[in-house]
Protein backbone atom coordinates (compact mmCIF):
# COMPACT_ATOMS: atom_id res chain seq x y z
CA UNK A 1 0.00 0.00 0.00
CA UNK A 2 2.90 2.34 1.21
CA UNK A 3 4.39 2.58 -2.33
CA UNK A 4 1.39 3.17 -3.98
CA UNK A 5 0.80 6.36 -1.67
CA UNK A 6 4.66 7.07 -2.18
CA UNK A 7 4.78 6.69 -6.05
CA UNK A 8 0.90 8.97 -6.58
CA UNK A 9 2.52 11.28 -4.44
CA UNK A 10 5.85 11.55 -6.65
CA UNK A 11 3.63 11.94 -9.78
CA UNK A 12 2.30 15.32 -7.60
CA UNK A 13 5.35 16.77 -6.31
CA UNK A 14 7.89 15.56 -8.78
CA UNK A 15 6.31 17.61 -11.47
CA UNK A 16 5.09 21.11 -11.15
CA UNK A 17 1.47 19.86 -10.46
CA UNK A 18 0.86 20.20 -7.23
CA UNK A 19 2.68 23.44 -6.90
CA UNK A 20 0.83 25.32 -10.03
CA UNK A 21 -2.20 23.73 -8.16
CA UNK A 22 -2.02 25.57 -4.92
CA UNK A 23 -0.56 28.52 -6.11
CA UNK A 24 -3.37 28.96 -8.07
CA UNK A 25 -5.23 27.98 -4.94
CA UNK A 26 -3.60 30.30 -2.94
CA UNK A 27 -3.96 33.71 -5.33
CA UNK A 28 -7.66 32.69 -5.64
CA UNK A 29 -7.91 32.32 -1.63
CA UNK A 30 -5.74 35.92 -1.43
CA UNK A 31 -7.91 37.62 -3.89
CA UNK A 32 -10.84 36.26 -1.75
CA UNK A 33 -9.15 37.97 1.49
CA UNK A 34 -8.13 40.84 0.00
CA UNK A 35 -11.45 41.87 -0.70
CA UNK A 36 -12.73 40.65 2.39
CA UNK A 37 -10.32 43.15 3.44
CA UNK A 38 -11.54 45.83 1.74
CA UNK A 39 -15.28 45.17 2.88
CA UNK A 40 -14.41 45.96 6.64
CA UNK A 41 -15.91 49.23 7.46
CA UNK A 42 -14.05 51.83 9.42
CA UNK A 43 -16.09 50.98 12.35
CA UNK A 44 -15.65 47.10 12.80
CA UNK A 45 -12.13 46.30 13.95
CA UNK A 46 -9.65 44.16 12.41
CA UNK A 47 -11.33 40.93 14.21
CA UNK A 48 -13.35 39.46 11.18
CA UNK A 49 -14.09 35.84 11.27
CA UNK A 50 -12.96 33.93 7.91
CA UNK A 51 -16.39 32.21 7.96
CA UNK A 52 -17.20 34.06 4.84
CA UNK A 53 -13.88 33.53 3.09
CA UNK A 54 -13.95 29.85 3.45
CA UNK A 55 -17.68 29.98 2.38
CA UNK A 56 -16.38 31.58 -0.95
CA UNK A 57 -13.09 29.43 -0.98
CA UNK A 58 -15.65 26.36 -1.50
CA UNK A 59 -16.61 27.58 -5.14
CA UNK A 60 -12.92 27.12 -5.71
CA UNK A 61 -12.58 23.70 -4.80
CA UNK A 62 -15.22 22.97 -7.46
CA UNK A 63 -12.55 24.02 -9.92
CA UNK A 64 -9.04 22.35 -8.26
CA UNK A 65 -10.54 19.05 -7.05
CA UNK A 66 -11.60 17.30 -9.91
CA UNK A 67 -8.16 18.56 -11.78
CA UNK A 68 -6.63 17.06 -8.78
CA UNK A 69 -8.35 13.79 -9.15
CA UNK A 70 -9.31 13.45 -12.69
CA UNK A 71 -6.11 11.27 -13.08
CA UNK A 72 -6.08 8.88 -10.17
CA UNK A 73 -7.94 5.27 -12.24
CA UNK A 74 -8.16 6.93 -15.30
CA UNK A 75 -4.78 7.64 -16.21
CA UNK A 76 -4.22 4.11 -15.19
CA UNK A 77 -6.24 2.84 -17.32
CA UNK A 78 -4.51 5.23 -20.41
CA UNK A 79 -1.41 3.93 -19.44
CA UNK A 80 -1.98 0.37 -19.21
CA UNK A 81 -1.06 0.17 -15.66
CA UNK A 82 -3.96 -0.96 -14.74
CA UNK A 83 -2.74 -4.58 -15.31
CA UNK A 84 0.55 -4.15 -12.79
CA UNK A 85 -1.51 -2.94 -9.85
CA UNK A 86 -4.19 -5.44 -10.45
CA UNK A 87 -1.61 -8.26 -10.52
CA UNK A 88 0.66 -7.43 -7.83
CA UNK A 89 -0.05 -8.61 -4.35
CA UNK A 90 -1.85 -5.59 -3.08
CA UNK A 91 -5.72 -5.76 -2.90
CA UNK A 92 -7.72 -3.48 -4.90
CA UNK A 93 -9.26 -1.50 -2.01
CA UNK A 94 -5.36 -1.24 -0.46
CA UNK A 95 -5.06 0.53 -4.18
CA UNK A 96 -8.18 2.83 -3.12
CA UNK A 97 -7.05 3.38 0.14
CA UNK A 98 -3.64 4.88 -0.84
CA UNK A 99 -4.63 6.40 -3.58
CA UNK A 100 -7.01 8.32 -1.41
CA UNK A 101 -4.60 8.99 0.81
CA UNK A 102 -2.16 10.36 -1.85
CA UNK A 103 -4.89 12.81 -2.87
CA UNK A 104 -5.60 14.06 0.89
CA UNK A 105 -1.99 14.54 1.13
CA UNK A 106 -1.67 16.86 -1.44
CA UNK A 107 -4.93 18.48 -0.70
CA UNK A 108 -3.60 19.32 2.89
CA UNK A 109 -0.60 20.84 1.49
CA UNK A 110 -2.82 23.32 -0.45
CA UNK A 111 -4.70 24.23 2.87
CA UNK A 112 -1.15 24.50 4.65
CA UNK A 113 -0.56 27.24 2.48
CA UNK A 114 -3.86 29.26 3.13
CA UNK A 115 -2.55 29.57 7.28
CA UNK A 116 -0.73 32.22 6.30
CA UNK A 117 -3.73 34.78 5.79
CA UNK A 118 -5.10 34.21 9.62
CA UNK A 119 -1.77 34.42 10.76
CA UNK A 120 -0.66 38.00 8.84
CA UNK A 121 -4.30 39.65 10.22
CA UNK A 122 -3.02 37.75 14.05
CA UNK A 123 -0.62 40.33 13.49
CA UNK A 124 -2.86 43.56 13.20
CA UNK A 125 -5.71 42.49 14.19
CA UNK A 126 -7.73 39.45 16.09
CA UNK A 127 -8.28 36.05 15.05
CA UNK A 128 -11.05 33.87 16.81
CA UNK A 129 -8.86 31.15 16.80
CA UNK A 130 -11.81 28.55 17.44
CA UNK A 131 -14.19 29.63 15.02
CA UNK A 132 -10.85 29.54 12.38
CA UNK A 133 -10.29 26.06 13.58
CA UNK A 134 -13.26 24.87 13.52
CA UNK A 135 -13.55 26.41 9.60
CA UNK A 136 -10.58 24.35 8.90
CA UNK A 137 -11.93 21.20 9.83
CA UNK A 138 -15.28 21.59 8.25
CA UNK A 139 -13.29 22.42 4.70
CA UNK A 140 -11.37 19.60 5.08
CA UNK A 141 -14.25 17.36 5.66
CA UNK A 142 -15.78 18.48 2.60
CA UNK A 143 -12.45 18.26 0.50
CA UNK A 144 -12.24 15.28 1.29
CA UNK A 145 -15.55 13.99 0.39
CA UNK A 146 -15.27 15.63 -3.29
CA UNK A 147 -12.14 14.00 -3.66
CA UNK A 148 -13.62 10.40 -2.70
CA UNK A 149 -16.40 11.77 -5.12
CA UNK A 150 -13.53 12.84 -7.43
CA UNK A 151 -11.77 9.42 -7.37
CA UNK A 152 -14.98 7.82 -7.96
CA UNK A 153 -15.75 9.92 -11.30
CA UNK A 154 -12.25 9.11 -12.16
CA UNK A 155 -12.82 5.26 -12.33
CA UNK A 156 -15.73 5.61 -14.27
CA UNK A 157 -13.59 7.48 -17.18
CA UNK A 158 -10.81 6.47 -19.99
CA UNK A 159 -9.35 9.55 -20.08
CA UNK A 160 -8.34 11.96 -17.44
CA UNK A 161 -9.87 15.57 -19.04
CA UNK A 162 -13.16 13.77 -19.09
CA UNK A 163 -12.99 13.03 -15.91
CA UNK A 164 -12.32 16.56 -14.85
CA UNK A 165 -14.89 18.06 -16.82
CA UNK A 166 -17.71 15.39 -15.41
CA UNK A 167 -16.14 16.19 -11.96
CA UNK A 168 -16.69 20.01 -12.34
CA UNK A 169 -20.60 19.37 -13.72
CA UNK A 170 -21.37 17.14 -10.69
CA UNK A 171 -19.34 19.10 -8.18
CA UNK A 172 -20.70 22.33 -8.69
CA UNK A 173 -24.16 20.98 -9.20
CA UNK A 174 -24.10 19.73 -5.86
CA UNK A 175 -23.85 23.03 -4.48
CA UNK A 176 -26.87 24.01 -4.94
CA UNK A 177 -28.64 20.58 -3.58
CA UNK A 178 -29.76 22.93 -0.80
CA UNK A 179 -31.21 25.33 -2.96
CA UNK A 180 -33.04 22.77 -5.12
CA UNK A 181 -34.83 21.77 -1.72
CA UNK A 182 -35.49 25.04 -1.39
CA UNK A 183 -37.49 26.13 -4.22
CA UNK A 184 -40.94 26.39 -4.38
CA UNK A 185 -41.97 23.44 -6.29
CA UNK A 186 -40.56 21.15 -3.89
CA UNK A 187 -41.11 23.07 -1.09
CA UNK A 188 -44.73 21.79 -1.25
CA UNK A 189 -43.81 18.25 -0.66
CA UNK A 190 -41.98 18.41 3.28
CA UNK A 191 -41.03 15.09 2.98
CA UNK A 192 -38.84 15.11 -0.35
CA UNK A 193 -37.71 18.13 0.66
CA UNK A 194 -36.08 16.85 4.03
CA UNK A 195 -34.95 14.09 2.30
CA UNK A 196 -33.23 16.07 -0.42
CA UNK A 197 -32.07 18.49 2.44
CA UNK A 198 -30.59 15.31 4.23
CA UNK A 199 -28.00 15.02 1.26
CA UNK A 200 -26.96 18.79 1.03
CA UNK A 201 -23.33 19.33 2.22
CA UNK A 202 -23.42 23.04 2.17
CA UNK A 203 -25.62 23.44 5.14
CA UNK A 204 -23.56 21.22 6.85
CA UNK A 205 -20.33 23.23 6.22
CA UNK A 206 -21.83 26.42 7.36
CA UNK A 207 -22.00 24.78 10.63
CA UNK A 208 -18.42 24.42 10.73
CA UNK A 209 -17.50 27.67 9.29
CA UNK A 210 -19.33 29.61 12.15
CA UNK A 211 -17.51 27.47 14.47
CA UNK A 212 -19.98 24.93 15.75
CA UNK A 213 -18.82 20.93 14.79
CA UNK A 214 -21.77 18.69 15.27
CA UNK A 215 -20.84 15.29 15.56
CA UNK A 216 -24.44 14.67 13.47
CA UNK A 217 -22.50 16.43 10.34
CA UNK A 218 -18.73 14.99 10.95
CA UNK A 219 -21.07 11.49 10.72
CA UNK A 220 -22.28 13.15 7.12
CA UNK A 221 -18.98 13.60 5.92
CA UNK A 222 -17.07 10.29 6.73
CA UNK A 223 -20.33 7.91 5.71
CA UNK A 224 -20.16 9.77 2.06
CA UNK A 225 -16.44 9.54 2.17
CA UNK A 226 -17.27 5.50 2.69
CA UNK A 227 -20.12 5.20 0.47
CA UNK A 228 -18.01 6.99 -2.56
CA UNK A 229 -14.77 4.86 -1.96
CA UNK A 230 -16.61 1.55 -1.90
CA UNK A 231 -18.44 2.64 -4.69
CA UNK A 232 -15.36 3.81 -6.09
CA UNK A 233 -13.57 0.51 -5.77
CA UNK A 234 -16.97 -1.75 -6.72
CA UNK A 235 -16.74 0.56 -9.75
CA UNK A 236 -13.31 -1.24 -10.46
CA UNK A 237 -13.48 -4.77 -9.77
CA UNK A 238 -16.96 -4.51 -11.82
CA UNK A 239 -14.60 -3.06 -14.91
CA UNK A 240 -12.62 -6.39 -14.44
CA UNK A 241 -15.47 -8.12 -14.89
CA UNK A 242 -16.75 -6.52 -17.75
CA UNK A 243 -13.67 -5.37 -19.72
CA UNK A 244 -13.93 -6.49 -23.11
CA UNK B 1 3.58 -26.36 -10.73
CA UNK B 2 0.72 -24.27 -12.33
CA UNK B 3 -2.57 -25.64 -12.57
CA UNK B 4 -5.20 -24.70 -15.52
CA UNK B 5 -8.41 -26.36 -15.41
CA UNK B 6 -11.08 -25.65 -17.23
CA UNK B 7 -10.69 -21.98 -18.04
CA UNK B 8 -13.53 -20.02 -19.81
CA UNK B 9 -14.47 -16.47 -20.00
CA UNK B 10 -17.74 -14.86 -21.64
CA UNK B 11 -17.78 -11.13 -22.79
CA UNK B 12 -21.42 -11.39 -22.49
CA UNK B 13 -22.75 -14.11 -24.89
CA UNK B 14 -19.55 -14.18 -27.01
CA UNK B 15 -17.01 -16.93 -25.59
CA UNK B 16 -13.42 -15.76 -25.68
CA UNK B 17 -11.77 -18.79 -24.31
CA UNK B 18 -14.04 -22.24 -23.88
CA UNK B 19 -13.29 -24.72 -21.45
CA UNK B 20 -9.38 -25.11 -21.38
CA UNK B 21 -7.07 -26.78 -19.34
CA UNK B 22 -3.31 -27.29 -19.27
CA UNK B 23 -0.76 -27.31 -16.98
CA UNK B 24 2.95 -25.62 -16.84
CA UNK B 25 5.81 -27.89 -14.79
CA UNK B 26 8.84 -26.67 -12.72
CA UNK B 27 11.68 -25.51 -14.87
CA UNK B 28 9.91 -25.37 -18.29
CA UNK B 29 9.11 -22.80 -20.70
CA UNK B 30 5.24 -23.59 -22.28
CA UNK B 31 4.54 -22.03 -25.49
CA UNK B 32 0.84 -20.45 -26.02
CA UNK B 33 0.46 -20.24 -29.69
CA UNK B 34 -2.29 -18.83 -31.39
CA UNK B 35 -3.54 -16.32 -34.01
CA UNK B 36 -4.29 -12.61 -33.15
CA UNK B 37 -8.00 -12.89 -30.96
CA UNK B 38 -7.67 -16.24 -30.56
CA UNK B 39 -7.80 -15.88 -27.15
CA UNK B 40 -4.27 -15.67 -25.58
CA UNK B 41 -4.15 -12.53 -23.63
CA UNK B 42 -7.31 -13.16 -22.42
CA UNK B 43 -5.89 -16.38 -20.88
CA UNK B 44 -2.87 -14.44 -19.95
CA UNK B 45 -4.89 -12.17 -18.34
CA UNK B 46 -6.75 -14.48 -16.11
CA UNK B 47 -4.10 -16.80 -15.56
CA UNK B 48 -2.16 -13.00 -13.80
CA UNK B 49 -5.37 -12.60 -11.91
CA UNK B 50 -6.05 -9.37 -14.07
CA UNK B 51 -9.47 -10.62 -15.23
CA UNK B 52 -11.74 -13.07 -13.32
CA UNK B 53 -12.59 -15.83 -15.14
CA UNK B 54 -16.55 -16.99 -15.56
CA UNK B 55 -15.19 -20.47 -14.68
CA UNK B 56 -12.62 -22.90 -14.36
CA UNK B 57 -9.83 -22.57 -12.11
CA UNK B 58 -6.14 -21.80 -11.84
CA UNK B 59 -4.12 -22.69 -8.83
CA UNK B 60 -0.27 -21.39 -8.81
CA UNK B 61 1.72 -23.29 -6.63
CA UNK B 62 -0.88 -24.52 -4.38
CA UNK B 63 -2.80 -21.16 -4.06
CA UNK B 64 -5.74 -20.93 -5.96
CA UNK B 65 -5.75 -16.93 -7.79
CA UNK B 66 -9.58 -16.18 -6.90
CA UNK B 67 -9.08 -17.28 -3.62
CA UNK B 68 -6.22 -17.01 -2.15
CA UNK B 69 -5.05 -13.87 -4.94
CA UNK B 70 -2.29 -12.48 -2.60
CA UNK B 71 -0.49 -15.64 -2.17
CA UNK B 72 -0.67 -16.48 -5.46
CA UNK B 73 0.04 -13.91 -6.94
CA UNK B 74 3.25 -13.01 -5.08
CA UNK B 75 4.53 -15.52 -7.60
CA UNK B 76 4.02 -14.09 -10.33
CA UNK B 77 5.82 -12.17 -12.70
CA UNK B 78 3.71 -10.43 -15.43
CA UNK B 79 4.33 -8.80 -18.48
CA UNK B 80 1.47 -8.11 -20.50
CA UNK B 81 1.11 -7.09 -24.09
CA UNK B 82 1.59 -3.30 -23.83
CA UNK B 83 4.25 -2.74 -20.99
CA UNK B 84 2.43 -1.10 -17.91
CA UNK B 85 4.69 1.52 -17.29
CA UNK B 86 4.11 5.15 -16.33
CA UNK B 87 5.57 7.75 -19.08
CA UNK B 88 6.31 10.02 -16.50
CA UNK B 89 8.95 8.32 -14.49
CA UNK B 90 12.74 7.02 -14.53
CA UNK B 91 13.68 3.54 -15.29
CA UNK B 92 15.06 3.19 -12.14
CA UNK B 93 12.22 5.13 -10.01
CA UNK B 94 9.89 2.73 -11.94
CA UNK B 95 11.66 -0.39 -11.01
CA UNK B 96 11.52 1.11 -7.70
CA UNK B 97 8.28 1.30 -7.37
CA UNK B 98 7.69 -1.50 -8.36
CA UNK B 99 10.08 -3.56 -6.14
CA UNK B 100 7.94 -2.17 -3.21
CA UNK B 101 4.71 -3.07 -4.98
CA UNK B 102 6.19 -7.35 -5.56
CA UNK B 103 7.17 -6.61 -1.77
CA UNK B 104 10.62 -7.17 -2.62
CA UNK B 105 12.38 -6.74 1.01
CA UNK B 106 13.64 -2.64 1.96
CA UNK B 107 17.18 -4.18 2.14
CA UNK B 108 17.67 -6.54 -1.19
CA UNK B 109 15.51 -3.68 -3.23
CA UNK B 110 19.07 -2.12 -4.46
CA UNK B 111 20.40 -5.27 -5.50
CA UNK B 112 17.19 -6.78 -7.03
CA UNK B 113 17.15 -3.42 -9.22
CA UNK B 114 20.64 -3.32 -10.42
CA UNK B 115 20.12 -7.85 -10.89
CA UNK B 116 17.14 -7.14 -13.28
CA UNK B 117 18.50 -3.83 -15.01
CA UNK B 118 22.08 -5.29 -16.22
CA UNK B 119 19.73 -8.67 -17.29
CA UNK B 120 18.17 -6.85 -19.73
CA UNK B 121 20.84 -4.32 -20.89
CA UNK B 122 18.61 -1.00 -19.48
CA UNK B 123 22.05 0.22 -16.90
CA UNK B 124 22.15 2.78 -19.72
CA UNK B 125 19.06 4.70 -19.39
CA UNK B 126 18.00 3.75 -15.78
CA UNK B 127 18.02 7.89 -15.31
CA UNK B 128 15.53 8.37 -18.05
CA UNK B 129 12.08 9.33 -18.48
CA UNK B 130 10.20 6.42 -19.84
CA UNK B 131 8.23 8.47 -21.90
CA UNK B 132 11.44 9.11 -24.12
CA UNK B 133 12.71 5.29 -24.59
CA UNK B 134 11.90 3.63 -27.65
CA UNK B 135 9.75 1.16 -27.77
CA UNK B 136 12.20 -2.00 -27.40
CA UNK B 137 13.95 -0.37 -24.15
CA UNK B 138 10.23 0.09 -23.03
CA UNK B 139 9.22 -3.66 -23.69
CA UNK B 140 12.88 -4.38 -21.72
CA UNK B 141 11.64 -1.95 -18.60
CA UNK B 142 7.86 -4.06 -18.55
CA UNK B 143 10.27 -7.39 -18.48
CA UNK B 144 12.51 -5.81 -16.02
CA UNK B 145 9.55 -5.46 -13.96
CA UNK B 146 8.33 -8.88 -14.06
CA UNK B 147 11.46 -10.19 -13.26
CA UNK B 148 12.17 -8.16 -10.10
CA UNK B 149 11.46 -10.15 -6.83
CA UNK B 150 12.34 -13.43 -8.82
CA UNK B 151 9.11 -14.84 -9.22
CA UNK B 152 8.96 -18.59 -9.72
CA UNK B 153 6.20 -18.16 -12.47
CA UNK B 154 6.38 -15.78 -15.08
CA UNK B 155 3.30 -14.85 -17.73
CA UNK B 156 5.41 -13.19 -20.74
CA UNK B 157 2.63 -11.77 -23.70
CA UNK B 158 4.28 -11.43 -26.41
CA UNK B 159 7.82 -10.22 -25.16
CA UNK B 160 9.06 -9.59 -28.26
CA UNK B 161 6.89 -7.58 -30.36
CA UNK B 162 8.18 -4.23 -31.16
CA UNK B 163 11.67 -5.62 -30.64
CA UNK B 164 14.64 -5.42 -33.46
CA UNK B 165 15.90 -8.95 -34.79
CA UNK B 166 19.10 -8.44 -32.30
CA UNK B 167 17.08 -7.38 -29.49
CA UNK B 168 14.61 -10.32 -30.33
CA UNK B 169 17.65 -12.81 -30.33
CA UNK B 170 19.13 -11.55 -26.48
CA UNK B 171 15.44 -11.59 -24.93
CA UNK B 172 15.19 -15.15 -26.26
CA UNK B 173 18.24 -15.85 -24.89
CA UNK B 174 17.44 -14.44 -21.78
CA UNK B 175 13.66 -16.65 -21.57
CA UNK B 176 15.87 -19.70 -22.65
CA UNK B 177 18.18 -18.96 -19.41
CA UNK B 178 15.28 -18.29 -17.03
CA UNK B 179 13.88 -21.78 -17.48
CA UNK B 180 16.63 -23.05 -14.95
CA UNK B 181 14.88 -20.90 -11.85
CA UNK B 182 11.24 -20.54 -13.20
CA UNK B 183 8.70 -21.66 -14.82
CA UNK B 184 7.48 -19.44 -18.32
CA UNK B 185 4.15 -19.44 -20.03
CA UNK B 186 4.91 -17.37 -22.96
CA UNK B 187 2.76 -16.25 -26.03
CA UNK B 188 3.10 -15.65 -29.39
CA UNK B 189 1.64 -15.86 -32.69
CA UNK B 190 5.62 -16.15 -34.21
CA UNK B 191 5.66 -20.24 -34.50
CA UNK B 192 9.39 -20.34 -35.20
CA UNK B 193 9.95 -18.05 -32.21
CA UNK B 194 8.33 -20.72 -30.33
CA UNK B 195 9.89 -23.34 -31.53
CA UNK B 196 13.60 -22.03 -30.95
CA UNK B 197 12.47 -21.58 -27.35
CA UNK B 198 9.80 -23.92 -25.75
CA UNK B 199 9.51 -27.19 -24.61
CA UNK B 200 6.14 -27.68 -25.09
CA UNK B 201 3.54 -25.38 -27.00
CA UNK B 202 -0.25 -25.50 -26.39
CA UNK B 203 -1.77 -24.07 -29.69
CA UNK B 204 -5.17 -22.00 -29.13
CA UNK B 205 -7.64 -20.60 -31.40
CA UNK B 206 -10.77 -19.08 -31.04
CA UNK B 207 -10.94 -20.14 -27.69
CA UNK B 208 -10.38 -23.68 -27.87
CA UNK B 209 -6.82 -25.67 -27.43
CA UNK B 210 -6.22 -27.03 -30.89
CA UNK B 211 -2.93 -29.11 -29.60
CA UNK B 212 -0.72 -29.13 -26.40
CA UNK B 213 2.21 -31.45 -27.27
CA UNK B 214 6.11 -30.79 -27.77
CA UNK B 215 7.32 -29.38 -31.21
CA UNK B 216 9.16 -32.88 -31.86
CA UNK B 217 5.57 -34.84 -31.66
CA UNK B 218 3.82 -32.17 -33.44
CA UNK B 219 6.46 -32.17 -36.77
CA UNK B 220 6.20 -36.24 -36.44
CA UNK B 221 2.54 -36.36 -36.37
CA UNK B 222 2.07 -34.82 -39.31
CA UNK B 223 5.23 -35.51 -41.37
CA UNK B 224 3.76 -38.79 -42.95
CA UNK B 225 1.08 -37.49 -44.14
CA UNK B 226 1.06 -35.59 -47.41
CA UNK B 227 -1.51 -32.51 -48.41
CA UNK B 228 -2.66 -32.78 -51.88
CA UNK B 229 -4.04 -28.85 -53.15
CA UNK B 230 -6.70 -28.77 -56.06
CA UNK B 231 -7.72 -25.87 -58.07
CA UNK B 232 -10.67 -26.52 -60.31
CA UNK B 233 -13.05 -25.07 -62.55
CA UNK B 234 -16.37 -26.75 -62.58
CA UNK B 235 -19.15 -28.36 -59.85
CA UNK B 236 -17.94 -28.06 -56.13
CA UNK B 237 -19.89 -31.90 -55.26
CA UNK B 238 -18.75 -33.50 -58.23
CA UNK B 239 -15.24 -32.66 -58.04
CA UNK B 240 -15.57 -33.75 -54.20
CA UNK B 241 -17.05 -36.96 -54.82
CA UNK B 242 -14.06 -37.70 -57.11
CA UNK B 243 -11.64 -36.86 -54.44
CA UNK B 244 -13.82 -38.75 -51.93
CA UNK B 245 -13.54 -42.09 -54.45
CA UNK B 246 -10.15 -41.81 -54.99
CA UNK B 247 -7.95 -44.42 -53.38
CA UNK B 248 -5.48 -43.06 -50.79
CA UNK B 249 -7.49 -40.14 -49.97
CA UNK B 250 -7.47 -39.54 -46.26
CA UNK B 251 -10.37 -36.69 -46.10
CA UNK B 252 -10.63 -33.33 -47.62
CA UNK B 253 -9.85 -30.70 -44.93
CA UNK B 254 -11.03 -27.62 -47.05
CA UNK B 255 -13.34 -26.64 -49.90
CA UNK B 256 -12.70 -22.63 -50.74
CA UNK B 257 -15.20 -20.84 -53.14
CA UNK B 258 -13.07 -18.54 -55.10
CA UNK B 259 -15.75 -17.06 -56.73
CA UNK B 260 -16.45 -18.28 -60.64
CA UNK B 261 -16.81 -21.55 -60.19
CA UNK B 262 -13.50 -22.27 -59.01
CA UNK B 263 -12.95 -24.01 -56.27
CA UNK B 264 -9.91 -25.07 -54.66
CA UNK B 265 -9.62 -28.19 -52.04
CA UNK B 266 -7.05 -29.57 -50.01
CA UNK B 267 -7.03 -32.77 -49.06
CA UNK B 268 -4.98 -35.13 -46.87
CA UNK B 269 -3.65 -38.17 -48.35
CA UNK B 270 -1.80 -41.69 -47.59
CA UNK B 271 0.57 -43.39 -49.45
CA UNK B 272 2.03 -42.60 -53.10
CA UNK B 273 1.29 -38.98 -54.11
CA UNK B 274 2.02 -38.95 -57.69
CA UNK B 275 -0.51 -42.29 -58.14
CA UNK B 276 -3.30 -40.64 -56.15
CA UNK B 277 -2.35 -37.30 -57.97
CA UNK B 278 -2.78 -38.62 -61.82
CA UNK B 279 -5.63 -40.50 -60.81
CA UNK B 280 -7.56 -37.47 -59.45
CA UNK B 281 -6.58 -36.07 -62.75
CA UNK B 282 -8.32 -38.43 -64.98
CA UNK B 283 -11.03 -38.68 -62.94
CA UNK B 284 -11.40 -34.91 -63.61
CA UNK B 285 -10.84 -34.58 -67.18
CA UNK B 286 -13.18 -37.33 -67.61
CA UNK B 287 -16.15 -35.66 -66.47
CA UNK B 288 -15.40 -32.57 -67.54
CA UNK B 289 -14.11 -30.86 -64.69
CA UNK B 290 -10.68 -28.18 -65.22
CA UNK B 291 -7.75 -27.94 -63.28
CA UNK B 292 -6.37 -25.26 -62.93
CA UNK B 293 -3.77 -25.76 -60.12
CA UNK B 294 -2.77 -29.51 -58.70
CA UNK B 295 0.34 -30.09 -56.30
CA UNK B 296 1.16 -32.18 -53.79
CA UNK B 297 2.94 -30.68 -50.37
CA UNK B 298 4.70 -32.00 -47.74
CA UNK B 299 3.78 -29.78 -44.39
CA UNK B 300 6.42 -28.26 -43.09
CA UNK B 301 5.89 -26.60 -39.21
CA UNK B 302 4.25 -23.52 -40.49
CA UNK B 303 1.97 -25.56 -42.61
CA UNK B 304 1.00 -27.69 -38.74
CA UNK B 305 0.35 -24.85 -37.27
CA UNK B 306 -2.29 -23.36 -39.82
CA UNK B 307 -3.80 -26.87 -40.05
CA UNK B 308 -3.98 -26.82 -36.72
CA UNK B 309 -5.43 -23.76 -35.85
CA UNK B 310 -7.47 -23.92 -38.93
CA UNK B 311 -9.03 -27.40 -38.13
CA UNK B 312 -12.66 -27.40 -36.88
CA UNK B 313 -12.73 -28.61 -33.48
CA UNK B 314 -15.24 -31.14 -34.44
CA UNK B 315 -14.59 -32.66 -37.79
CA UNK B 316 -17.08 -32.06 -39.91
CA UNK B 317 -17.95 -34.30 -42.61
CA UNK B 318 -17.96 -33.81 -46.23
CA UNK B 319 -21.72 -32.43 -46.45
CA UNK B 320 -20.87 -29.64 -43.78
CA UNK B 321 -17.80 -28.95 -45.97
CA UNK B 322 -19.71 -28.48 -49.29
CA UNK B 323 -22.11 -26.14 -47.19
CA UNK B 324 -20.22 -24.37 -45.35
CA UNK B 325 -19.34 -20.86 -47.27
CA UNK B 326 -15.64 -19.72 -46.54
CA UNK B 327 -16.05 -17.23 -43.39
CA UNK B 328 -14.34 -14.92 -42.35
CA UNK B 329 -12.55 -15.98 -39.87
CA UNK B 330 -10.86 -18.92 -42.33
CA UNK B 331 -10.02 -15.99 -44.49
CA UNK B 332 -8.52 -14.54 -41.34
CA UNK B 333 -6.70 -17.03 -40.53
CA UNK B 334 -5.00 -17.49 -44.28
CA UNK B 335 -4.05 -13.66 -44.15
CA UNK B 336 -2.41 -14.51 -40.25
CA UNK B 337 -0.25 -16.99 -42.25
CA UNK B 338 0.82 -14.73 -44.43
CA UNK B 339 1.69 -12.27 -41.99
CA UNK B 340 4.14 -14.86 -40.32
CA UNK B 341 6.10 -15.80 -43.61
CA UNK B 342 6.03 -11.83 -43.87
CA UNK B 343 7.63 -11.16 -40.31
CA UNK B 344 10.37 -14.61 -40.76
Amino acid sequence: MFPIYKKELQSFFYTPFAYAMAALFMLLFSLSFSTGIAQIEETNTWAFSFTEMFYSVILYFIFLIPILTMRTFADERKNGTEVLLMTSPVSTAKIVIAKFLANITVYLFMLAGTVVFPIITSMKGEVVVSQLICAYIGIFCWGAMYIALGMLISSFMETPVIAAIVGEVIMFGLLFVDDLANTPFISQYPKLQSVIYAFAAQPRFAYFSEGFIRLSDLVFFASAIIVLLVWTYITIEKRRWNRG
Amino acid sequence: MITIENLTKYYGNNRAVNHISFTINDNEILGFLGPNGAGKSTTMNMIAGYLPMSDGTVTIYGADITKEPGKAKRNIGYLPEIPPVYPDMKVKEYLSFCAGLKRVPRGERKNEIERVMKLLKIKDVEGKLIRNLSKGYKQRVGFAQALLGNPKFLILDEPTVGLDPNQVAEVRAIIKDLKNEHSVIFSSHILSEVSAICDRVVIINKGDIRAIDTIENLERSFVNSLVLHLKVKGSKSKTASIIETTKGVKEITSIDDEGNDIYSFTVQLEGDADAIRDSIMDDCLKNHVSIIEIFTDKPNLENVFIELINRPVKKSGLQELLDETPDESEADAEDQGEEEKEEE
